[in-house]
């Protein structure tokens, strides 16, 4: 079934621009010993810029494995995924790579920073890979707007799942990203430290124009986005 | 590259870094220590080859030279000088007839000079103040010039009068050094300058006698003067030059580099199983880093080249470590043979440096590339699928390039590589050996544990659960205590050759055993000389053999000269002089194992030493001709024999009929038992005969137990680097197991078990480990050393429990040291904290 959003008024105003993300027909199976596993099944669908995405389901539904072929992280066995007009499905691992570049941010369940690094260096990883000169007070201003301008010499073990998830929403935005993607953000978080977290991204995304997708259990989180995409089954039910 | 410094500095702090830096360090340490040892070894003559030599070319024989050599240099306007080196008793002028008969005479090494001496460098006297001056006087006929030892030994001064031969020189100079000392190192007799023209009325050189006559030269001419010399020199004839002095030290010199270069090797070898460890946990962690380096948006390439920076980085690290390291090494494996040298060593080149750091970036880089790139190739879906399989370790590449750098490392320190192939295989043989003994001891210890011995013999359970944690993990259980035994045999065995072994040689010897030579005897003398030495046991007087100078000039009538033959041993053989005897019957200590021995009316036959005969390829009815002081003496080999040369009796390579040497110039020799205590009897010896030479056999074995000392504790300090990296192997294997300890552990405390009874499961694990890798490393000190006892020195096996223990409880401690170190914060580290991490 392919799920067409409801096009949001900035999406109308910008309907002559293509989507930010653009899935058509993403098909995903994996080798399951000897017999193929279909995790997704004909998945279409339009995310226009700055609107919010959530993305829905039991647990095996394949939510994440569509946030990964959304991502560019995975390739589907058959369909596209196509980025503000451009297709990104067919290139290369490396082009991939390179378009993802300052272009997509991520915010991951388990945060995802490096241990040795400390909350500054782990914030400016993107800037860095991407050659920029600025990275150390880019990442120190970002820190300062995620609340832990005083935190920035801080190893990730010396910080609390909140904070931790502070610094990753920090990098996935340090970039200047024209897309977030989110794969339960709040899963590793008790339900205060959770709601903090959500607002954080939230206002965030609004001073920033991003365009938001997250995958998540929390209906509440759900309730927050512009658009929801149900899958049971790898495929949309709604 | 900020990037990568930044990463490589939070690294360090990790374990896994630091180990894979130590490791290689070590490995990097091993091989440059040899390495600088050896260039400042070879430097000493290098670097002062013509001070060395005393000249810019030197030609020597064991007879004097044509004169046309000279009148060649002369002509190609050298500077020229002839000289003529043998041994002699001296000792200090007797003030009366009663001091003649007490006094001591030494065993020197004299010169026979023309001036100028030398041509090249000064000899050296000290001032008043004891510094070096140079020494610029010439010896004059009627004076000699002597060593500070010679001075010392024999309690004299400038100024004193001593005997040398019948002449009464006066002392005229006390020198310090002179050239040639650095190049002679082995040589520990005290020298005596005297002046060419006293040597005819000293009467010290006879028929027979052993002296090497020299011509130097020097010039702007004297390579050319060489080139032209070296076609017409004669059998018996070297030369040397700047660039190629002393081939014979140069040839010790390169063997020895390269056996200490493979005893280093092995510390190499384990290393890099340390390595291999470290590196599979260290790339297991950086899995979430290259995971999010694709992430962001970096392509294969640009997360590759990180990694491979991060190495690089890591790898000069360790070099500098290993090079800093290896300073100290080589600095104390100088130290620990300095008795070997006559002059401090030159400080080493940039070459051995450079070797260094090549071992240290070839070994990670040769093993750390292929499993980055696998690395590198992370697929960025598992920053969202974390139950993705790990990323491979290179597979067969990875084994491939690994193996391929560690040859190339062997190699390297073998300079040859069937050398170097041979020990790899060796190695590998010895390793996988030591692995199977190991994983039998494992097997004895699980069934002791599933017996239930263990509890019946009042053992706690704890000690059963750390036991068991050896058998889950069979094969680098096996390894470790493979390793590590390997690193306390080799410190045991040279420990034991350079204490006890050489020890339990000398005492197998005959306490009767013959402990003086006189050789040099001239006929006219040997009634005296038997009449002044202790008779036999018997109370007959000493047999006294003829001894002939002989070259081997002729096989079958084929001319033979030295590079007919490969064999070093054969050239040298070739090169010098024969000593050829003659025994009526066959002498004691000696066996026929083909053909038969010469009787008394034979005539032109020989009897030849088996060793000798092999090494020359000489077999049964070969004709050989000797050239005897110019005359042509040709024999048909009729025996073999096979000598006992730990007799110490007065043996021969070569044994003719009495008929065929009777006509040929020759000298005399004896050997005797002579009592600590008497003093008198060589004075004696000496004054009726000054021409004799005295050697002290006791003397020399005291020489080479000194050698062998000093080459032994070199030796211990290279293998201190297998011990190092064995530990190091133990430490990472422990590491690597760290997680699964830590859960374990906190599993068992959240189930009631006491930090007490894990702490004793730990002690028990590390203890048994420790004490099978000691009982296989004393079991294999055993084994090679009952076979260098009873197959090379064919002395009974001396059992050295002190050793075994000293060994054996070594290797326990340290391991239960390194184990610990390993695996304290898994006692340390809260159970709910492991738990909650999963």
């Amino acid at each position: 079934m392919t799920a067409t959003l409801t096009p949001s008024p900035v999406a109308n105003t910008l309907s002559s621009q293509p989507p930010a993300i653009r899935a058509d027909a993403l098909t995903r199976v994996v080798p399951l010993g000897d017999r193929q596993l279909t995790i997704l099944e004909g998945v279409s669908l339009d995310v226009a810029a700055g609107e919010t995405l959530a993305i829905v389901g039991a647990s095996g539904s394949g939510k994440t494995t569509l946030l990964g072929l959304l991502a560019g992280l995975d390739r589907p066995n058959s369909g596209s995924v196509a980025w503000h007009g451009e297709a990104v499905s067919s290139l290369t691992e490396d082009a991939l790579a390179k378009r993802r570049q300052g272009a997509i941010g991520f915010v991951f369940q388990s945060f995802q920073l490096l241990p040795a690094l400390t909350a500054l260096e782990n914030v400016m990883l993107p800037l860095e890979l991407a050659g920029a000169r600025d990275a150390e007070k880019r990442a120190a201003d970002w820190l300062a707007r995620v609340g832990l301008g005083e935190r920035v010499d801080h190893l990730p073990k010396q910080l609390s799942g909140g904070e931790q998830q502070r610094v990753a929403i920090a990098r996935a935005f340090v970039a200047d990203p024209k897309i977030v993607f989110a794969d339960e953000p709040t899963g590793n978080l008790d339900t205060d430290t959770g709601a903090e977290i959500v607002e954080l991204m939230f206002s965030l995304n609004r001073e920033q124009g991003t365009t938001l997708v997250l995958v998540t259990h929390d209906p509440e989180l759900a309730a927050r986005c512009g658009h929801v995409v149900r899958l049971a089954r790898g495929k949309v039910v709604s | 590259m900020n990037l990568v410094l930044r990463f490589v500095r939070r690294e360090l702090r990790s374990t896994e870094a630091r180990i894979l830096v130590l490791a290689l360090a070590v490995a990097v340490a091993s091989v440059g220590a040899v390495a600088m040892f050896a260039d400042r070894v070879k430097g000493a003559f290098a670097n002062q080859a013509n001070v060395l030599l005393g000249a810019d070319a030197m030609i020597s024989g064991d007879r004097p030279l044509p004169e046309t050599f000279a009148q060649t240099a002369a002509a190609m306007g050298l500077k020229v000088t002839e000289s003529s080196r043998f041994g002699s008793m001296i000792s200090a002028a007797a003030r009366d007839a009663a001091s003649a008969t007490a006094r001591q005479s030494v065993l020197a090494d004299v010169k026979a000079v023309a001036a100028p001496y030398p041509l090249r460098g000064t000899l050296e006297a000290r001032d008043a103040r004891g510094e070096r001056v140079p020494l610029v006087a010439q010896v004059k006929p009627g004076e000699v010039f002597v060593d500070e030892r010679l001075a010392s030994r024999l309690g004299v001064k400038a100024g004193d009068v001593l005997e040398v031969g019948k002449n009464t020189p006066r002392i005229a100079q006390v020198f310090a050094e002179e050239p040639e000392v650095a190049g002679n190192f082995l040589s520990a007799a005290p020298k005596v300058l005297m002046s060419s023209a006293d040597v005819a009325a000293s009467e010290l050189l006879g028929p027979g006698s052993r002296a090497t006559y020299r011509l130097q030269v020097a010039g702007e001419r004297a390579q050319e003067f060489a080139a032209a010399i070296k076609p017409k020199l004669g059998p018996g004839q070297r030369l040397e030059t700047i660039r190629e002095l002393r081939p014979e030290v140069r040839s010790t010199l390169e063997r020895s580099e390269q056996f200490l270069g493979l005893a280093a090797s092995f510390a190499v070898f384990l290393a890099v199983v340390a390595i291999v460890l470290a590196l599979r946990r260290y790339l297991k962690r950086e899995l979430d880093t290259a995971t999010l380096f694709r992430t962001l948006g970096a392509g294969q390439r640009q997360t590759l080249m990180h990694f491979v920076g991060q190495f690089f980085v890591l790898a000069l690290i360790a070099c500098v470590l290993g090079v800093l390291l290896a300073f100290a090494a080589q600095a104390a494996l100088a130290w620990a043979v300095r008795g070997l040298f006559a002059s401090a060593l030159p400080a080493a080149g940039w070459l051995p440096l450079a070797k260094a750091f090549a071992t240290g970036l070839v070994l990670l880089l040769g093993f750390a590339i292929p499993p980055l790139v696998a690395l590198a190739a992370t697929p960025p879906v598992r920053a969202l699928r974390r139950d993705m399989p790990t990323v491979g370790s290179g597979g067969v590449l990875a084994a491939v390039l690994g193996a391929v750098a560690v040859l190339a490392v062997v190699l390297m320190q073998s300079q040859d590589w069937q050398t170097g192939a041979i020990f790899v295989g060796g190695l590998v043989a010895l390793v996988g050996v030591a692995t199977l003994l190991a994983a039998l001891l494992l097997w004895c210890i699980r069934r002791l544990v599933r017996s239930g011995r263990m509890a019946r013999l009042g053992g706690p359970q704890s000690w059963a659960y750390g036991l068991a944690n050896l058998d889950r993990r069979r094969l680098s259980t096996a390894l470790q205590i493979a390793c590590l035994g390997l690193g306390v045999m080799t410190l045991i065995t040279v420990g034991f050759v350079r204490t006890d072994l050489f020890s339990a040689w000398q005492k197998s010897l005959p306490p009767d055993a013959p402990n003086r030579f006189l050789i040099n005897i001239q006929q006219d003398q040997i009634e005296t000389i038997q009449s002044l030495v202790p008779k036999t046991a018997n109370g007959k007087p000493v047999a006294v053999y003829p001894m002939v100078r002989g070259r081997l000039v002729a096989v079958n009538g084929k001319t033979v000269t030295a590079k007919d033959f490969p064999d070093e041993r054969a050239k040298r053989l070739v090169d010098r002089e024969f000593n050829l005897s003659a025994s009526a019957s066959l002498p004691p200590a000696n066996k026929i194992i083909a053909g038969d021995y010469y009787g008394t009316n034979d005539r032109g036959v020989m009897s030849i030493e088996e060793g000798i005969a092999t090494t020359l390829n000489l077999k049964l009815e070969d004709r050989v001709t000797f050239d005897v002081a110019g005359e042509q003496v040709e024999v048909r080999i009729t025996s073999l024999r096979k000598v006992d040369w730990d007799s110490f009796r007065v043996n021969f390579f070569a044994l003719i009929p009495e008929a065929t040497l009777a006509p040929l110039p020759k000298s005399y020799i004896t050997a005797f038992h002579l009592p600590e205590r008497d003093t008198q009897t060589l004075a004696s010896v000496v004054n009726a005969a000054p021409n004799v030479l005295a050697i002290d056999v006791s003397e020399m074995m005291a020489r080479v137990r000194s050698i062998v000392d000093q080459v032994a504790r070199a030796l211990e300090f290279v293998f201190a680097f297998t011990l190092l990296a064995g530990l190091l192997t133990l430490y990472t294997a422990v590491i690597a197991t760290q997680d699964e300890r830590r859960y374990d552990t906190a599993l068992i405390r959240t189930l009631g078990g006491t930090r007490s009874q894990i702490r004793s499961s730990l002690i028990a694990e590390f203890t048994t480990l420790g004490g099978a890798a000691g009982l296989l490393g004393v079991a294999g000190s055993v084994v090679l050393t009952w076979a260098l006892a009873s197959r090379i020195l064919k002395i009974d096996f001396i059992a050295s429990p002190t050793v075994w223990i000293v060994g054996f409880a070594l290797a326990t401690g340290l391991t239960l040291l390194a184990g610990w170190l390993g695996t304290r914060s898994v006692l340390t580290t809260p159970p709910i904290q492991v738990l909650r991490e999963g």
